[in-house]
């Protein structure tokens, strides 16, 4: 049996804000595994750590110490341009608060990472943007500004810019913690759409136990520590 | 278009109110710049105008007799010297001869033998020195327009011509037609008529200054064969140097070209120059400051949107690009418009001084640097945006999702 090695490999991850007297140490040895294609929430207190985790992961972040590979890569030594170059290529950020950019169309929002790679709007990249966000439910929105957008519209936009360069792994710190139940149901349905059909890992925190337990593995963090993980196993 | 130019332009179009504050800020300072070298401009021609109106561009005379070594014996230790002497009369004797080089010479307007003197005009008891002027008659507006300025009488110059200006001719109480005595210093009399009296505003040539025939001025001052000077109008009053310089060279006299009779003017234009520099220099740096405070405070406004862009993996570079293109714009922008204003008030100012009978500023549209503004004005936005784009470029993600 051959045994794949995982997306993203986290060992003994340590981060400590601030020094001396006053320095927080919330992350306190992570060891964490994120398998290709899986659907991860990530779980704990409020102040646990899971956002600052998230941040790291997504080389926002740089940790106290330990070890963080993706794609068998190393991200601790990488220089700040080619973290930058990494995150454009491999990962996609949905978050609380959707952060579009409000002078530009919904189109135009999804068509950012890819134009801001390439240098220009290329048509091949609005027709991914479009079909993007037909795939949302957003083609008649395309053309609207992201301030004449619902906040779950807006959420869904977020989610096809996160995809737009087809990445590994899309980290959404609560994706639906601003959203109605019913906004929630149709923005969680769409993450598990995408991870079914794009093969996308997504790793997802929220305090919504419904959320939780939509997720194929439920990852805790407790302690500064992974406490638990329950569901499919690593 | 590029995208880093398209996220730039929205930048400016999505703040308007910001924009068009910042495009009228930039606009005026380059209407000062305009402004102020359109009027030094016009300045600088209109005193030109004025110093070379009535002098000639180029002036041919003897050259000064200096002391001369003499070839003598090496062996003997002694020298001669021929001394500057006074006894022979500063004149041109092979005029004729430096008149057909000179007309053989391009890019001359005109050119005017002259013979001139000191002398008094009697007239009864009264009394007045004047500096007399003998002049070839076709020749009597080459250097300083005469005729046109007749308020009496007329510009004929026969052998008993006498043309003289309005203030002598009020001294004296002297009318067209009136014979008077000229008595040079030489000691000649001649009786002549007043035949033309002019006015030209200048106190010079109204109050001291007497015009008559070449020929008359020949028996005046013992001049049977010479020439005092020959005065020289350029097409190009601007090449005077290189003239004298060459026509020197060819005729072997002694040449001066207004330049080096006008320092003074041009140390004058240049000081105004060094002024117009300082208020460029001051107009620029109030653009710099503005767009720069503004820009600043855009990074701010949008440190939220910098922030998701660059979590999104846009390089530090493009950031640093949207924000000196929002430079570049604003300085581009401003400038044109600006430039385009300051032409349009230069103009209008440069017309009603002229309509006005030259009372208003000497203000030239043309002489406006407009190119020059709309250059250092655009690089002046670049530079502005430095220290914004930088700021901006800093600018950690993480600042955004906390927000
Ligand atoms: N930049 C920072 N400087 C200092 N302390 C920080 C910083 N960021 C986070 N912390 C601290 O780290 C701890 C974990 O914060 P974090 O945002 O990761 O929690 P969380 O699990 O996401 O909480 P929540 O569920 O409320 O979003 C908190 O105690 C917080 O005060
Ligand atoms: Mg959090």
């Amino acid at each position: 049996m051959i045994i794949a090695s995982p997306l993203v490999r986290i060992r003994d991850l340590v981060k400590t804000f601030g020094e001396g007297e006053t320095a927080t140490r919330v992350l306190k040895g992570v060891d964490l595994d994120l398998q290709a294609a899986e659907f991860v929430a990530l779980l704990g207190p409020s102040g646990s750590g899971k956002s600052t985790l998230m941040s790291i992961i997504g080389t926002l972040m740089r940790p106290t110490s330990g070890e963080l590979s993706m794609l068998g890569r190393s991200l601790i030594g990488m220089a700040e341009d080619e973290l930058t170059e990494f995150r454009n290529s491999y990962l996609g950020f949905v978050f609380q608060a959707h952060h579009l950019l409000p002078d530009f169309t919904a189109e135009e929002n999804v068509c950012f990472p890819a134009a801001g790679r390439a240098g220009f709007e290329r048509a091949a990249d609005r027709a991914r943007a479009a079909s993007l966000l037909e795939r949302v439910g957003l083609a008649d929105r395309r053309a609207y500004r992201a301030t004449q957008l619902s906040g779950g519209q807006k959420q869904r936009v977020a989610l096809a810019r996160a995809l737009m360069n087809k990445p590994q792994l899309v980290l959404a710190d609560e994706p639906t913690g601003n959203l109605d139940r019913e906004s929630s149901d149709q923005v969680l349905h769409l993450l598990r759409e995408m991870n079914k059909e794009l093969r996308t890992t997504f790793l997802i925190t929220t305090h919504d136990e419904g959320v939780a337990a939509f997720c194929d593995r439920r990852i805790h963090i407790l302690d500064g520590k992974v406490a638990e993980t329950a569901g499919a196993a690593p | 278009m590029p995208f880093v130019v398209k996220v730039a332009w929205r930048y400016l179009l999505s703040s308007r109110l910001q924009t068009a504050l910042l495009l009228s800020g930039v606009a005026i300072g380059v209407i000062a710049v305009v402004f102020i070298t359109a009027l030094l401009g016009g300045l600088k021609i209109y005193l030109i105008r004025q110093t070379t109106e009535n002098i000639p561009h180029v002036t041919l005379e003897q050259p000064d007799q200096l002391a001369t070594f003499l070839p003598g014996d090496p062996a003997a230790r002694q020298i001669y010297v021929r001394l500057k002497t006074k006894d022979r009369r500063e004149q041109i004797l092979q005029w004729r001869s430096a008149m057909a080089i000179v007309g053989r010479t391009g890019g001359i307007a005109a050119a005017a033998p002259l013979i001139f003197g000191s002398g008094f005009v009697l007239r009864g008891q009264a009394l007045a020195p004047v500096s007399v002027q003998g002049v070839e008659p076709e020749k009597l507006d080459a250097i300083s327009p005469i005729s046109p300025k007749i308020v009496a009488g007329s510009a004929m110059v026969d052998l008993q011509a006498l043309l003289i200006g309005v203030t002598l001719a009020d001294d004296l109480g002297l009318r067209v037609g009136q014979p008077v005595v000229l008595r040079s210093d030489r000691g000649r009399e001649r009786t002549l008529v007043v035949r033309g009296i002019y006015r030209t505003g200048l106190g010079n040539l109204d109050e001291r200054t007497a015009y008559v025939h070449i020929k008359t001025a020949r028996t005046l001052f013992d001049l049977p064969q010479g020439v005092s000077e020959i005065d020289i109008k350029l097409a190009d009053l601007n090449a005077a140097d290189e003239y004298a310089a060459r026509l020197g060279a060819a005729t072997g006299l002694k040449a001066t070209s207004w330049i080096s009779r006008n320092k003074q003017i041009f140390l004058a234009l240049d000081n105004q120059a060094r002024t117009g520099t300082m208020i460029k220099f001051f107009a620029m740096l109030t653009i710099m400051i503005g767009v720069a405070s503004a820009l600043l405070l855009t990074t701010f406004r949008r440190r939220a949107e910098i922030g998701i862009m660059r979590a999104m993996g846009l390089s530090r570079r493009f950031i640093v690009g949207v924000f000196l293109l929002q430079g570049v714009f604003i300085g581009l922008g401003g400038a044109l418009l600006g430039a385009a204003s300051g032409f349009a008030l230069a103009s209008l100012l440069g017309l009603n001084a002229i309509q006005n009978g030259g009372t208003g500023l000497p203000i030239d549209a043309a002489e406006g640097s407009y190119i020059e503004g709309i250059l250092v004005t655009t690089l002046c936005g670049l530079l502005a945006a430095l220290l914004p784009a930088r700021a901006a470029a800093r600018i950690d993600p993480m600042d955004a999702i906390n927000q």
